[in-house]
Formats: structure tokens, C-alpha cells, sequence
């Protein structure tokens, strides 16, 4: 089945006293598989509250969320668990990774949260996707021992492990200098590419959602 | 990578944490273990001290139907015949067993006070009592079985010289050889038969220190009273023996006797027992509540740090089920370790505290607690853990993904 992301007049509002904010409203749009989208606007627009829902991490207060013609929020956790693991890659712009397992074992770790697994073929496959993101010499580096830029790759292999058909990247270049933050774009075009998966990606990097197939800029929590 | 694994690393990343919070545990399991440790042996020595002050069944001469003491006809010239023993003893088993299993056969486990292990044969100490004049004094002279005797008075020992042993020899109470001046090598004419006098008794605190004990067979000769009992003490060599269905059943069945129970001692046994294991009941409920709010306040106190790991799990795919376990872990780990130094430290306590509290008493080491250790401080550390990590599980990960 080919990969779709497709959002019906997503909403998302919460309540901080008598006042109701309006994170995200009336949000539509769809992404094909193999596509890459960018999602613009600035701080507190509702960029990653939209990343948030579309990932089945936030629930929107109306609207649906399809992926692959799934409407996420109509099912339960367990079953947004176990999506989320097989379907959905995550890669943060800040540093997250778990501190007390090595590389590998941090690429490994969506592993541990899927069904059947083979710790031995789970390692293998961690290994060659570290060495595919040019961390072969760092394999069982902690993430105290590795670098930004590393650590950032070390989430992204992470992000990959379980192939996923919708990788979801908030600023993940945020924090890096500009020969780095190419790497690392190039590093999840190319995964992308590779795995025909839709990517969509939160940034303020206008150079970096212009190489998108699509931009959405949300202003005020709508889209523009 | 097994979910506990990954609760070990954390563990180890936490170390002093970890040790933190398990010697909180390890403080409350030390209380228990010696409380337990100490109640026990005080409960044991407190059984041993009850045992002291009676037997549990007294057979003496059916003189009326009067329960008077002096109608119970020592000294009053009644007796037992000494060869209906045999009877009294198959009519009092019988009785026993026949109560036994009217209370459905409820016997305690070996090893513990009272249990199985105490559940010995019967004893039964036949005496002749015969009143005489020894060295100027008047003095109560009592035949004895004297290997039956101290089987049932296990706490007898002697001052000076030993026990009493052989035919021809007898054994002074203290009294009356600090009133007599008589000692242990001396030969004393009870009713113009000579007796060497073989030890003196150490102190009992009971009528036996005014006695002259000699061997049964010698006090009917000297006193002309063949095959002739003055009472039998039965002891039942167990606790809550039902000594009241064997009363009945003598007093029924046997011609010329009257079976007294000395009911009031088991009950108190059977009041003592329940009172210490309702102390020790509570002190452990009270040990794993304060265990409990160590750990859940240890755990809460370090819920914000772990908000952001719980996100990150989440969004990597673990469900709430699996993120409560993880932290569930954890806590079975720190209760595991807190069981362990816990029990060391109430083993010590106990074996330190104890002896000044029961004067003297020994305190052994109980292996057996050693699980009840490990698995009261592993549930309260699960217990104190259910909730925060059932908060961290609810987290609704976007917070989470804001936080990373």
C-alpha cells in the first residue's frame, strides 16, 4: 500500500485557566509516500503540535488523522503503540537519546517494543545502519562519548531501524553548524529516497523547505 | 535488549540513588526481620517459662465428688494404684487424638514454637508423697520416676553433686538443705532407711525445693506402700493439646481418679501466641507501609527526570503496559537489594538487642526470613511504584516530545 498522510480539519485546543488556546485549527493536507514535506511558522504557530498528532503522541480535539487510510485516533494506545513503532520514525531536535545504552543499543531500542525480535539480527541491522550513517568507528560508543551531530545520527539510524513508511522530524538541524546540518539532511533525504517513506519535517530553515515537495506554513495554528 | 536490562542500566547510571532508596527499604525490613527475629524467640521463651508452672493434666485420687484440694486426699491416706498407669495413659491418647481431630488436626510446622517438634509422647510422673521427720525437720518425701521426671521438668539441674540416679540415693530441695545444713554425700534415715543424699536441686521456685525426692520403688518400701501413687502429672508435651477432652474422658472412664486440666495455662499459651503474632502481624504491615512511602516518595521526587526517558520510550513505541513495567522493575530491583541489606542489618539488630531485651536469650539466625525479607521489601517497593509509574505511562507524550 503506498504510503499516504492525509489530516481532515485537524484541531487542537486546550485550556490554561478560563482561557482556551487554539493550537492547531482546521488543519487539512496530505502527503504522498516518497514525498518530503516542510512545515513552517514560527514559535508557537503549532508546528509541533501538529507533528504531535499526526504521530499519535497528542490527540487532536477534532478532525482525523489517515495514515495509510488508518484514522490513528479511533483506535486504542496499544494499537498507536505498536504503529507508532512499526510505521513511524521520530528524529528531535535536541539530544534523545537513552544515556545508559551505547549506540547500538540506542538504534536497537524500537526494537525492543515490537513484536517477536531477535536480539542477535536486531544488533546487525543497528550496526549496518550506524555504518550507514558514518558512525561504523562508534558502534558502542555511550551518548556522553559522541559528539551533537553523532548523537543527532545515532537518533536518526534509531528513527530508521524498523523502516518506517513516515519518518517526522521536528528541527532536527536546529542545533548544528551548517556543514552538519547538510549531512544531516542529506543523510534523511537520502533514507527516505532509499525506503520510498514520506517525510515531514518541522523547520525554520527556509533553504531547507525550499528543497521540499511541499510547504505548509501555519500561522496562529492554521495553515497559510 | 529484555526490558529488566534496560531497568538494570538504569540502576547502575543511579547508583547512589538506587542505594538511597533501598536503604530506606533495607531500614524498614531490618525492623521487621528483627522484630520477628526477637518476638520469636521471646514467644519461645516465654512458652519455655509458662511450661514451668504446671503440667497440663493432674491425676489424683477420687476421694468425693468434692474438688477441694484436701479431697483430693494427698497425705489423707488415698492413692492410685501405680499398675493402672497403663490404662490411664491409653484412655488419655486416645483422648487426645479424638480431640485433635475434632479441632481438624491443626498442628504448627517444625521449627516454630510449639509446632510439630514439641508434639512429643505424653509424659507421666507418677509421686508418692509420704511426710516424715528428716534431720529434726518435718519434710514431704516424693517418690519418683526419676527419667520420667526429668523429661517433664527439663529446667531441673542442681546446685551441688547431680542429679538423682541410683536406688539407694536421694535429693534434697534447696530450702530445705539451706534450712538442714544437708549437702550432696550425705546419708539421711528416711524412716529408718538410709539414703545418700546424691545433689541438691537448684532452685525451682515451686513446693519441690521443701522435698526430699527418692526413687519411687524405695519410698513405697520405706513407707510400706506397694504399687501405691499419691498423683500422676501428665505432661502433654505440646501446645494447645486438648487436655480438656482427655480430662473428661478419665474422669468417665477411670474408676478412682480425678483428672484436673490445667485449661488456663494453654489458654494462656494459646492468648500469648496470638497476642505476639498480632504484634508481629502489625509491625510488619507498619514496616512495609513506612517502606512504601519511602520508596513512592523517592520515586516522585525523580518522576520529572524520568518524564523525558518515558517520553522518548514512548514515541519509540513502548506501550503504557511496557513503560509501567520498566519502572515496576526498577522497583523489584531496589526492593531486592533493600530485602537483602535489610535482613542482614535486622539479623544484627536482633542478635545485639535481643539478649538485652529477654535476658539472655539466644537469638539464632533464621534463614527462613530471609525470603519474607526479600519478598516484603520487593512487593512495598512494587506497591509504592504502581502509582508514579502508572502516572509516567499516562504521560500524554507530546509533553514529552515538547521536553526532548
Amino acid at each position: 500500500m503506498a504510503m499516504k498522510v492525509e489530516l481532515r480539519e485537524l484541531n487542537r485546543a486546550y485550556r490554561i485557566g478560563d482561557q482556551v488556546i487554539e493550537a492547531v485549527r482546521d488543519v487539512s493536507l496530505s502527503i504522498d509516500a516518497g514525498e518530503f514535506a516542510a512545515i513552517i511558522g514560527h514559535s508557537g504557530s503549532g508546528k509541533s503540535t501538529l507533528l504531535s498528532m499526526i504521530g499519535g503522541l497528542a490527540r487532536p480535539t477534532s478532525g482525523t488523522v489517515l495514515i495509510e487510510d488508518v484514522d490513528i485516533w479511533a483506535r486504542d494506545d496499544a494499537f498507536r503503540s505498536d504503529f507508532r513503532n512499526a510505521r513511524i520514525g521520530f528524529v528531535f531536535q535536541f539530544a534523545s537519546l537513552i544515556p545508559t545504552l551505547n549506540a547500538v543499543e540506542n538504534v536497537a531500542l524500537p526494537r525492543n517494543f515490537g513484536k517477536g525480535g531477535n536480539r542477535a539480527q536486531d544488533e546487525e541491522e543497528a550496526i549496518m545502519l550506524l555504518e550507514r550513517v558514518g558512525l561504523g568507528e562508534r558502534l558502542f560508543s555511550y551518548p556522553s562519548e559522541l559528539s551533537g551531530g553523532q548523537q543527532r545520527r545515532v537518533a536518526i539510524a534509531r528513527a530508521l531501524i524498523n523502516s518506517p513508511a513516515l519518518l517526522l522530524a521536528d528541527e532536527p538541524t536546529g542545533d548544528l553548524d551548517e556543514e552538519t546540518e547538510a549531512e544531516v539532511m542529506e543523510l534523511l533525504l537520502s533514507s527516505c529516497r532509499k525506503t520510498h517513506a514520506a517525510f515531514l519535517m518541522v523547520t525554520h530553515n527556509r533553504a531547507i523547505a525550499e528543497g521540499a515537495d511541499h510547504v505548509f506554513r501555519l500561522k496562529g495554528g492554521a495553515l497559510q | 535488549m529484555k526490558l529488566y536490562q534496560i531497568a538494570l542500566r538504569e540502576i547502575g547510571r543511579r547508583k547512589m540513588r538506587t542505594l538511597y532508596t533501598a536503604s530506606s527499604v533495607a531500614i524498614s525490613v531490618a525492623l521487621l526481620i528483627a522484630a520477628l527475629m526477637v518476638g520469636m524467640a521471646g514467644q519461645k521463651d516465654l512458652l519455655l517459662t509458662i511450661a514451668r508452672y504446671g503440667h497440663s493434666l493432674t491425676i489424683f485420687p477420687a476421694t468425693s465428688n468434692e474438688t477441694s484440694l484436701q479431697n483430693f486426699g494427698i497425705g489423707t491416706g488415698h492413692y492410685i494404684p501405680e499398675d493402672s498407669i497403663p490404662t490411664i495413659q491409653e484412655v488419655y491418647e486416645k483422648a487426645i487424638r479424638i480431640g485433635w481431630e475434632k479441632k481438624g488436626g491443626f498442628v504448627l510446622d517444625a521449627g516454630a514454637p510449639g509446632g510439630v517438634d514439641m508434639l512429643q509422647p505424653a509424659v507421666f510422673t507418677p509421686r508418692l508423697y509420704e511426710e516424715t521427720t528428716v534431720q529434726g525437720k518435718k519434710v514431704v518425701i516424693a517418690g519418683i520416676r526419676p527419667s520420667e521426671e526429668y523429661t517433664a521438668r527439663f529446667w531441673w539441674e542442681v546446685d551441688e553433686g547431680s542429679l538423682l540416679q541410683k536406688n539407694d540415693e536421694c535429693m534434697v530441695g534447696k530450702v530445705f538443705s539451706k534450712v538442714t545444713g544437708v549437702k550432696a554425700g550425705d546419708v539421711l534415715t528416711i524412716n529408718e532407711k538410709p539414703f545418700r543424699v546424691s545433689g541438691v536441686l537448684r532452685e525451682t521456685d515451686s513446693p519441690d525445693d521443701y522435698m526430699i525426692f527418692a526413687h519411687l520403688g524405695k519410698v513405697q518400701e520405706a513407707f510400706g506402700k506397694p504399687n501405691r501413687v499419691s498423683l500422676i502429672n501428665v505432661r502433654a508435651m505440646c501446645n494447645y493439646c486438648p487436655v480438656g477432652e482427655a480430662e473428661l474422658a478419665l474422669n468417665t472412664t477411670v474408676v478412682g481418679i480425678r483428672a484436673t486440666s490445667q485449661r488456663e495455662i494453654a489458654e494462656a499459651q494459646h492468648r500469648i501466641f496470638k497476642n505476639v503474632t498480632s504484634v508481629i502481624v502489625g509491625l510488619v504491615l507498619l514496616s512495609m507501609i513506612i517502606a512504601c512511602m519511602a520508596v513512592f516518595n523517592m520515586v516522585m521526587g525523580n518522576i520529572h527526570n524520568r518524564l523525558r526517558e518515558a517520553g522518548l520510550l514512548k514515541v519509540a513505541g513502548a506501550s503504557r503496559g511496557q513503560l509501567m513495567r520498566l519502572f515496576i522493575y526498577e522497583s523489584l530491583i531496589i526492593g531486592l537489594v533493600g530485602g537483602l541489606i535489610g535482613y542482614g542489618l535486622g539479623h544484627a539488630l536482633a542478635v545485639t538487642v535481643g539478649p538485652m531485651l529477654l535476658s539472655g536469650a539466644v537469638i539464632e539466625p533464621q534463614w527462613e526470613y530471609l525470603p519474607i525479607a526479600v519478598g516484603a521489601a520487593m512487593i512495598a517497593s512494587m506497591l509504592a511504584t504502581i502509582y508514579p509509574a502508572y502516572y509516567i505511562s499516562r504521560i500524554r507524550a507530546s509533553e514529552a516530545f515538547r521536553a526532548l
